[in-house]
């Protein structure tokens, strides 16, 4: 029935940043996910700043850092935000680091089920 | 409304105090000068994770072959494991030992190898880097951890029936780490030229076997020296550990691309082949001059040696001194010779020095309690379950109802065990995995990572249990090993130089700290308790046997995508995408 190919165009969405030490991030995205959140991007780099600040406990800081990119609505971030703060155990020093970047818009795959919910929602 | 209701659940739920500061506060109260207060917790929580990982990185690494020979020693051969409580503390000595030890590489050695890499080629001549590569050749030798079990194999070994074997590894046990160490070192130059020049791997491989298969040779028709050849080929597998290779290769690297040559997507290999073929090379040649210089009489000599050897062991050979005393003398000479480099010829200065001490403290300790879990873990298991295998076939005065299986039965089950154990613990080892990861990036996916590590493990696993064969019907090394590099050359002469490079360094990378002393203790066991001359030889054959599975794989490879290729080509009549 339908030949046309359409974006949906997702509003309301905030993007959560977080920086942790190399092998840390899958506990997060497991808390993120826990609650709510619905993937997540990880990619590596490589930090420097507090590590130098702690004296001889730094070396159980690994240089090599993981970051975490997980998208959220803005009606949950402030509970993801918290969650990830708490697994990554981020009031150590020298855990990491996290913020929010509110997103202008995003696109991707969504569910036709969940497209007509939405639609028999606003009908109502 | 809705919303009002969420926001009061979501604060309920995680009863977190929330407090807002504005960061330009924040930073005009900052001093990056100053050292952050820690709190027990803190600390707590910044060092569990960091000991649990690298505690269990190893214990992963050494538990499962633990178990497989204790399984098999009581399920298969009926056996209670002597001394099991010193060999539980023995392992779990190994198992931190090689945790403080890898750490402290990382943090105290990788460092100086990196700097080294890239500043040394700036900063002096060709002929002073070739020294220095000499020497990190010979340093890094010392150091490595699997060293320390041919001391402790020297032990195993009898004094009437393989006098020179004795002598080597007992009388001038000292000196035979120097002479691998030469072996080393000059396969580190050679590897280092090779990175800068361009040389074919394929050509130095044939001019590097022209003189160890010439020497073996020799040293074949010589009757007295004959027990050595064993020891000769093995100490190749010893040499190529987890200091060496990533030290050796820091430098070397840092050379070639200074020189402007390094760029082939290929450097990095071959210096581990070349480590493993010198070190036999130096080894025989030790053997010959301790044979023409000082010829001994067998018949007094070991009268000799036992009465020497007792009083000796008395004084400074006490359990924990020997071991510290080993463990110094392996890492230090290797850390001042750095250091000496770095201060007086490269005149640098180290970053993070504390981290730099702290790793270099953490490698000490690790390499004595490594070395006190080698002699009263790995080696007494190795040697213990070595001694009983043969109790599957043949009669053994310790193992009551020996033979235990019918003889060809018995046989069987001894080569499976062999088997298993070679594939099981080379799978395991994390060397290969990056090995499979860098040959499936070099071939552009066509030789699989799994292929590789399947093809390296079953190629190992041949070889150990060709070990035990061997061991098992007395066959003279010489016999199994010449026949299979001949074979090995002739795979290499129709390979391609990539797989060439893949296949001989393969064999030198999967043979770990853990497995070394491991396989060596048993072979020794094996062969005693069979009252065979010598229990050398599994690892050379461990070795020889990966490298014709890899080539094979190789070109079995490249046979089916020549033919993919043709038969597309008369089907599409397109001209084929270049593969680089």
């Amino acid at each position: 029935m339908n030949h046309m190919r359409q974006m949906i165009i997702l509003k309301d969405i905030s993007l959560i940043t977080c920086i942790v030490q190399k092998g840390v991030a899958d506990d997060i995205v497991k808390a993120a996910m826990e609650v709510g959140a619905q993937g997540a991007t990880i990619y590596y780099a490589r930090g420097m700043g507090v590590r130098e600040r702690l004296g001889i406990v730094g070396v159980a800081v690994d240089v090599e850092k993981e970051v975490l990119n997980i998208v959220v609505a803005n009606e949950q971030v402030d509970l993801v935000f918290e969650k990830m703060f708490l697994a990554g155990k981020l009031d150590t020093p020298g855990m990491g680091f996290m913020y929010v970047t509110p997103l202008l818009k995003a696109a991707t795959y969504i569910p036709q089920e969940i497209l007509e919910k939405i639609s028999e929602n606003c009908g109502e | 409304m809705a919303k009002e209701v969420k926001f009061f659940r979501l604060v309920q739920e995680t009863a977190f105090r929330h407090i807002q500061v504005s960061y330009n506060s924040i930073v005009k109260h900052i001093d990056r000068r100053e050292k952050i207060k820690l709190e027990s917790i803190d600390i707590y929580r910044l060092l569990y994770p960091y000991i649990s990982n690298k505690f269990r990185e190893q214990l992963i690494a050494v538990i499962p072959l633990v178990i497989y020979l204790a399984l098999f020693q009581i399920i298969f051969l009926r056996q209670t494991i002597e001394n099991a409580l010193t060999i539980t503390f023995g392992i779990i000595a190994v198992i931190v030992g090689l945790m403080f030890f890898m750490e402290g590489l990382l943090k105290g050695l990788m460092p100086f190898g990196e700097l080294l890499g890239n500043k040394l080629p700036q900063k002096s001549r060709l002929p002073t880097l070739m020294l220095i590569t000499f020497l990190l050749g010979v340093g890094v030798t010392y150091a490595e951890p699997a060293i320390g079990a041919l001391k402790t194999a020297g032990s195993i070994v009898d004094v009437r029936k393989a006098t020179y074997l004795f002598l080597m590894l007992n009388q001038y046990g000292d000196i035979l780490p120097v002479a691998v160490g030469i072996g080393v070192g000059i396969a580190a130059v050679i590897g280092t030229l090779r990175f800068l020049k361009g040389w074919s791997l394929k050509s130095l491989i044939y001019i590097t076997l022209v003189p160890t298969i010439g020497l073996t040779l020799i040293t074949v028709f010589n009757e007295q020296l004959k027990s050595t050849i064993g020891l000769a080929w093995d100490c190749g597998a010893v040499t190529t550990g987890p200091v060496t290779v990533p030290l050796v290769l820091a430098l070397g690297i840092g050379i070639a691309s200074s020189g402007g040559k390094g760029e082939s997507s290929l450097s990095g290999f071959g210096i581990v082949t070349l480590a493993s073929l010198f070190p036999i090379i130096a080894v025989l040649a030790f053997a010959n001059i301790i044979y023409y210089t000082s010829p001994i009489d067998i018949n007094n000599i070991s009268e000799l040696l036992k009465t020497g050897g007792n009083t000796e062991t008395s004084l400074i050979d006490k359990t924990p001194y020997a071991e510290i005393l080993l463990g110094i003398r392996a890492t230090v000479p290797l850390i001042l010779f750095l250091l000496i480099v770095l201060k007086f010829i490269l005149k640098e200065k180290l970053r993070n020095p504390i981290y730099i001490t702290y790793g270099i403290v953490l490698l000490i300790i690790g390499m004595i309690i490594f070395n006190i879990g080698l002699s009263y873990g790995l080696s007494n298991l190795g040697n213990q379950s070595g001694g009983l295998v043969p109790a599957a076939f043949a009669k053994l005065e310790s193992v009551e109802k020996s033979p235990l299986y019918s003889y060809s039965l018995g046989i069987v089950i001894a080569l499976l065990f062999a088997f298993c154990l070679g594939f099981g613990a080379t799978l395991a080892e994390p060397a290969l995995n990056s090995l499979g990861y860098t040959v499936e990036n070099l071939t552009n996916g066509v030789f699989k990572k799994s292929m590789l590590m399947y093809s390296v493990s079953f190629g190992v696993g041949i070889g150990i249990m060709l070990g035990i064969l061997k061991i098992t019907f007395d066959i003279p090394l010489h016999y199994l090993l010449l026949p299979f590099y001949l074979i090995g050359l002739i795979l290499t002469v129709l390979s391609t130089e990539e797989y060439v490079n893949v296949a001989w360094d393969s064999a030198g990378v999967t043979t770990g700290p853990v497995t070394v002393p491991l396989v060596l203790a048993m072979g020794l066991g094996f062969g005693n308790s069979l009252s065979v001359t010598e229990g050398f030889g599994i690892l050379s054959l461990a070795s020889i046997c990966p490298i014709i599975s890899v080539l094979s794989m190789g070109l079995l490879i490249k046979f089916i995508v020549s033919r993919r290729h043709i038969s597309e080509n008369i089907s599409k009549k397109t001209p084929e995408k270049g593969v680089a």
